[in-house]
């Protein structure tokens, strides 16, 4: 029992697990039970393979608690400890229920990067069923390769990938639908919530705070859209809600952002009027906007704008956060120096925008040229290479028809060696069209003859190979032991993939009456691999001895 | 380019023209050649402003004496700047081109909050604290103090540009007001009284309108100007409200509590100035006795712009000797706040002309219409002489003496209401005293009486004959110039109808019809789906816009709009709304596209452009016609009626399709921009309002787009955009709507260029 050595959180008595008593123990990083007298742990998961717990309802006779896997398995435990099953049960499930997120996150990330690939990446999924899933190679060693790849080769690649905004109806697209018996469901797919808490991170924050201690899940959303918060016009009711909290603490966002003011001085309304009027001063036309007493409507209705506002801003800010830290980073360097010998001020720069005609000055802006295309079919084909071997000179034409002809004066057939009239003939027939020799004349392309579905698994065929044939071709030269292992391996692997895939297919397109050279060309990549491991394997053996 | 305009060489900063600006500057030329006022209106984007200053510049290098100033008058601080950067290109041009330096000095002015460079002061957030603050570090007799006790603070600039910096004049150049606190900083001088100081030798002042309306500023500041100047009001098209505005007064309970505070502190300061300096007092009533002579000296040599609040005939007088002690001035104070308390302790609405006050206010208090004429100027010398440092907390006492000075001075123009309630709320006491100037004319009188060539200019001053009637002067010229167009860039639409055949329209009794505010959310909507980039919506009022959108709101509209583009919305806040304004910006800018809803008459639809893709569609949702059950305004249409014939319905429409156009015209920019101008109102098909819109928008309604249904508007829209879509290059407008100089020689486009002015 090496594990003994971990350190142990939690043991629970008295835990049956297919019908057999033992121990529950959960130690750091993960929970294994032992049936009773024995020295090993026939159950052992580690927390980051546990998905999630679920217990059986109150109130049940047995008191049960099962583990459901990311690979889908589910193990039960139940808790037998007449008087204190219920507390066992719960305190394992205190303890998992902090340990669990902790390794969740990390497992999380990985399983989530792996998935946004294969989502991406068609290819990339064909090649993942082809080989993993067919078990060519394990997913392990499949993603070895791919994770690196993308984690040091280049990051700005994948990186690059543009932030998705944020659609500005997303609330609008939550359609609530009534479920019949006087209630309404919502449909929110994870689009969506992380719509709402990109733009509204205080119910993020909420969020984190009360689930799953408090509220589950579904009870969280469902309290979302009850509240005075996602309804607007609704009155606050109470201070129970927990969205109250994020109606204030937007309400305060919204006013920091209104005190910060604003940028551009053009739109900047405050500083617009050189001289207002002083107060007493000037015909009032329009009612005192600090009347105390606006009727309920009115201020519902003025929620509504702001709330439209903020909520504009908020998706606008979701949307151009990623761009501003970048960007923020370097403007600031260049500011920093001294902004008013480098730049001119925004004021000024906006000033000079305002009053710029640009129709009316002609010459100073920068000169461009008009693409001015003689012949637009060779712009749009791109230049051809010239094929130099299929001019000749007017000599060389010359000189090969005086040769002809002085051939031909020289030509006395020779009949003892002609053909006889039935290989003529057949020949002949041959080489008319319609004949055996003709057929590649024909020029037929092959996505012409072969059916789509056939030329489908057959890039598959190639993308698998070429895959496995990288990993083999990448451990030469081999001079570490971890690469010979890894060659032998990867050897054994493509000799499975002919095996498994490559025979199948032969055999496949052999019965549909396909020309069988379609894998010619695969099986010589096969080959050359082949004799390379043989070569190498000799020189190993020759160097042993 | 050099041009000849009628036997005068304009310098003109750019290579091409467009004809429109060469047909403005030979108008202009001809205003000025005449010494008399001009009514011009071209519309926006077309270069105005550069027109404007070409031709004045170099009328002013080709005869000095016969123009030494141009006072270019704009409303907002950066329309200010933008002149002044126009500017600058100019004087540029100018430098390159006769290759001498230029003697040429020019400066904008502003506020104190955006001129002040004192590192406290500047700090302050409020135009009004940073006048207050200013104040008491820079009145005389403060400075006075800091003789006996240097630990009186003072502001260093102000001290060091009063010590030497009005010994040599600001050297000749181009001064924005950065660049104004830039070279005070430099100097270490007050950038504010420096401009206000350089204002009398400067050859183009730019500031805003108040600086030159607003009679208690415009005492302080342009009073000296001379009397050869050229004044020009651009984006003037409400410019009678800005008069009006600057000579009315409303006074609350508020005010008058705050009033009674000013007063107390003003008994008890000439209390204790009694104990401790009495003669001080003494000399102050020695001087009210000598009068107001000086002013009245200086007025007859006509130095000074003439002050409507300080009118002729009491600068002929002295302070009466009623309120010629200082007690005696704080008790008749009291007497008339007690009055204007009891007035306002009313129960029904009280209408009537300042005549009629001033009898009343003679039988119950006994207070004399002269007296009361000398309330304003009598308090500022109290103020003085009691040398109170923070003249913002006596703000209320000084706005209950202006209005006594304005009441007892003007018989006619103007009207008292008071109201006990507001209409909205009619449980809730709040009475308020409007003291209403009607007649816009009363504060510009000054001005057109003054200067010898006033130029009243804008993209929106349609029906052109209205202003001469409503600001009452004579203008040698009345010019409408429209746009030349290689292509129509605009594309007006009325929309009278949903596709339900239902009238669209914000009348009053449709206002709440749940099938109009659906067919207008269609509209939006189904715009919202093919207008690219930014699209802005004006409501007629921003109560209107509330409902609306509640109740798109409530109909899912407004969330359907979403999936298109995001939406923002003007509030009553400007702080609030400026983010807006810039969010929007962003979302137009980023691809996103955003609907801005709006407000006509709302601070957006005045001072905010949206060039380009910030604005490709503008919807005008309804009439914007102004709050017509208010008492002010019936009075205002009543006086219009007796005093100017102008028939109630008249102005009223009038008044309303100046805001549409103002709304619609802040979508075209500019040549190479392009835009939808969506009327959403079935009224708008109608004679009347529509030839009341400008010419340059009017030529390009026709009568297939005159009454349409959504669905029309949006085919009609769409081909539009698909046909603006096309790439659009200069030679395209060469010749039609951009000439250069040989082409704009030629006979033929001369000729052709007399028709773009639209002579009234």
């Amino acid at each position: 029992m090496a594990s003994l050595s971990e350190e142990v959180l939690l043991v629970v008595k008295k835990v049956r697990q297919r019908k057999q008593d033992g121990t529950l123990y959960l130690m750091a990083e993960r929970i294994a039970w032992g049936p009773e007298g024995k020295d090993r742990f026939s159950v052992s998961h580690l927390y980051a393979d546990i998905r999630c717990q679920k217990i059986s309802p109150d109130g049940k006779a047995k008191i049960q608690l099962q583990l459901v896997l990311h690979t889908g398995d589910s193990t039960t435990f139940h808790f037998s400890n007449d008087s204190t099953a219920l507390k066992d049960r719960e305190a394992a499930k205190e303890l998992l229920q902090q340990l669990l997120p902790k390794f969740k996150k990390k497992a999380n990330k990985e399983l989530e990067e792996k998935n946004r690939m294969l989502q991406e990446d068609p290819v990339l999924f064909q090649l993942y069923k082809d080989l993993v899933v067919s078990q060519v190679i394990s997913a392990d060693e499949f993603w070895a390769n791919r994770l690196g790849d993308t984690n040091h080769a280049d990051p700005s690649l994948s990186n690059n990938k543009q932030e998705v905004g944020i659609s500005g109806a997303f609330l609008a697209d939550i359609r609530p639908q009534t479920d019949g018996c006087n209630g309404l469901r919502y449909n929110l797919t994870a689009d969506i919530i992380e719509s709402i808490f990109r733009t509204y991170p205080t119910v993020k924050q909420k969020y984190c705070e009360n689930v799953p201690h408090n509220l589950t899940e579904k009870e969280f959303w469902t309290r979302f859209f009850q509240s005075h918060y996602f309804h607007r016009d609704r009155i606050n009711t109470g201070t129970q809600d927990i969205f109250s909290e994020c109606a204030k603490q937007d309400e305060k966002g919204l006013k920091s952002m209104v005190v910060q003011g604003v940028k551009n001085p053009l739109v900047d309304l405050l500083s617009l009027e050189d001289k207002t009027l002083d107060e007493g001063y000037g015909v009032c036309t329009t009612a005192s906007t600090s009347n105390p007493n606006r009727t309920v409507k009115d201020s519902s209705n003025s929620a509504i704008i702001k709330r439209f506002n903020h909520h504009s801003a908020m998706v606008l800010a979701a949307g151009s956060i990623e761009l501003a830290q970048s960007s923020e980073t370097s403007s600031t360097d260049g500011n920093s120096r001294d902004s008013d010998f480098f730049q001119p001020p925004v004021k000024k720069v906006r000033l000079q925008e305002t009053m710029e005609y640009e129709d009316l000055q002609g010459e100073n802006r920068p000169k461009t040229v008009a693409l001015n295309l003689k012949k637009s079919d060779r712009y749009a084909h791109g230049p051809v290479p010239l094929q130099s071997q299929h001019y000749t000179t007017s000599q060389e034409i010359i000189n090969s028809v005086n040769n002809i002809r002085d051939e031909m004066l020289n030509y006395k057939p020779n009949l003892s060696q002609v053909l006889s009239n039935t290989t003529a003939s057949s020949a002949i027939a041959a080489l008319s069209s319609g004949g055996v020799l003709m057929k590649a004349a024909t020029q037929q392309a092959i996505n012409q003859m072969v059916p789509s579905e056939v030329q489908g698994e057959l890039k598959h065929l190639y993308a698998a190979a070429g895959e496995l044939l990288r990993h083999f071709w990448t451990c030469f030269p081999v001079n570490t032991p971890f690469l010979e292992e890894k060659v032998l391996k990867m050897k054994s692997n493509l000799e499975r993939f002919q095996m498994t895939k490559l025979c199948p297919f032969q055999e496949k397109i052999q019965r549909q009456y396909l020309s069988t050279n379609l894998t010619g060309h695969l099986e010589e990549m096969l080959q050359a691999a082949y004799s390379k491991f043989h070569v190498w394997q000799t020189r190993r053996m020759l160097r042993k001895t | 380019m050099k041009l000849n305009i009628e036997g005068l060489l304009v310098y003109f900063p750019y290579d091409y023209i467009y004809p429109e600006q060469y047909s403005y500057m030979l108008e202009l030329k001809r205003t000025l050649d005449a010494r008399g006022h001009g009514v011009l209106e071209m519309p926006s984007g077309t270069g105005k402003t550069i027109s404007l200053l070409s031709l004045i510049v170099a009328y002013q290098k080709a005869s000095p004496l016969e123009v030494t100033k141009l006072i270019y008058c704009s409303r907002t601080v950066p329309e200010i700047e933008k002149v002044v950067e126009e500017l600058r290109k100019l004087m540029e041009y100018y430098s390159k081109q006769t290759g001498e330096s230029n003697n040429f000095m020019a400066l904008a002015l502003s506020s104190r909050k955006n001129l002040c460079i004192h590192p406290e002061v500047s700090a302050l957030r409020f135009g009004k604290e940073v006048d207050g603050k200013c104040h008491t570090l820079t009145a005389s007799y403060i400075r006075a103090q800091r003789h006996s006790d240097p630990d009186v603070p003072v502001c260093r600039f102000y001290e060091d540009f009063d010590a030497v910096g009005r010994q040599v004049p600001l050297p000749a150049g181009i001064y924005n007001l950065d660049d104004l606190k830039d070279f005070g900083r430099r100097k270490g001088w007050c950038p504010y009284y420096l401009a206000r100081y350089s204002l009398l030798h400067a050859n183009i002042v730019v500031y805003s309108y108040h600086y030159l309306l607003d009679p208690k500023i415009a005492d302080l500041v342009s009073k000296e100007l001379a009397k050869k100047s050229v004044v020009v009001f651009d984006e003037a098209h409400n410019i009678d409200n800005v008069c009006i505005d600057s000579m009315s007064v409303n006074i609350t309970r508020r005010t008058l509590d705050r009033c009674q505070g000013n007063v107390d502190t003003l008994h008890n300061a000439i209390q204790k100035i009694k104990e401790t300096d009495a003669e001080k007092l003494k000399m102050e009533y020695r001087r009210l006795v000598e009068g107001l002579k000086e002013a009245n000296v200086a007025r007859e040599t006509d130095v000074y712009l003439a002050n409507p609040v300080l009118p002729d005939e009491i600068l002929k007088e002295a302070v009466p000797g009623t309120i010629r002690t200082a007690e005696h001035f704080v008790g008749f104070l009291k007497r008339f706040l007690e009055y204007l308390k009891s007035r306002l302790r009313v129960h029904h609405v009280v209408q009537e002309s300042t005549p009629q006050f001033l009898k009343d206010i003679f039988d119950k208090v006994c207070i004399d219409r002269k007296p009361l004429r000398f309330c304003s100027e009598r308090l500022q010398s109290l103020l003085r002489t009691l040398e109170i440092a923070d003249i913002a907390d006596f703000s209320a006492v000084t706005l209950i003496s202006n209005f006594a000075t304005l009441v007892s001075t003007y018989s006619q123009g103007f009207t008292i209401i008071i109201e006990p309630f507001e209409d909205r709320t009619p449980t809730i006491a709040n009475p308020v005293l409007h003291f209403s100037c009607m007649d816009p004319s009363i504060a510009i009188k000054p001005v057109f009486q003054r200067f010898q060539s006033v130029i009243i200019t804008s993209g929106t001053l349609s029906p052109l004959d209205i202003y001469p009637r409503i600001l009452d002067f004579r203008p040698v010229t009345m010019a409408s110039f429209t746009m030349t167009l290689a292509r129509t860039c605009l594309c007006p639409l009325i929309v009278g109808r949903g596709n339900d055949q239902v009238a669209l329209s914000s009348k009053f009794e449709t206002r709440e019809d749940f099938a109009v505010i659906r067919n207008y959310g269609n509209l939006l909507l189904e715009m919202s789906a093919i207008v690219p980039d930014g699209i802005v919506a004006f409501f007629t009022s921003y109560v209107y816009m509330e409902n609306i959108v509640a109740s798109w709101y409530e109909q899912g509209i407004l969330e359907n709009i979403q999936r298109n583009k995001l939406i923002f919305i003007e509030t009553p806040d400007a702080a609030e709304t400026s983010m807006a304004l810039e969010k929007y910006q962003e979302a137009c800018e980023n691809g996103r596209g955003a609907i801005l809803l709006s407000v006509a008459r709302g601070k957006v639809s005045e001072g905010i452009d949206f060039v380009h893709h910030f604005g490709r569609a503008v919807i005008m949702f309804g009439v914007p016609y102004v709050y017509t059950q208010s008492r002010i305004l019936k009075a205002r249409l009543e006086y219009l009626r007796d005093q100017f014939q102008i028939r109630e319905n008249d102005f009223l429409t009038f008044d309303a399709m100046r805001h549409a156009a103002q709304c619609v015209g802040r979508v075209i920019r500019g040549k190479t921009d392009y835009g939808i101008m969506i009327f959403a109102d079935k009224r708008y098909a109608r004679a009347d309002k529509r030839g009341k819109l400008p010419r340059w928008i009017q030529e390009h309604i026709n009568d297939g787009s005159l009454n349409l249904t959504v669905d029309e508007t949006v085919q009609l829209s769409k081909h539009f955009l698909r046909q603006m879509a096309q790439p659009f290059r200069q030679e395209d407008q060469l010749g039609l709507s951009l000439l250069t100089l040989e082409q704009l020689e030629s006979e033929e486009m001369l000729k052709k260029i007399s028709q773009i002015a639209h002579q009234t």
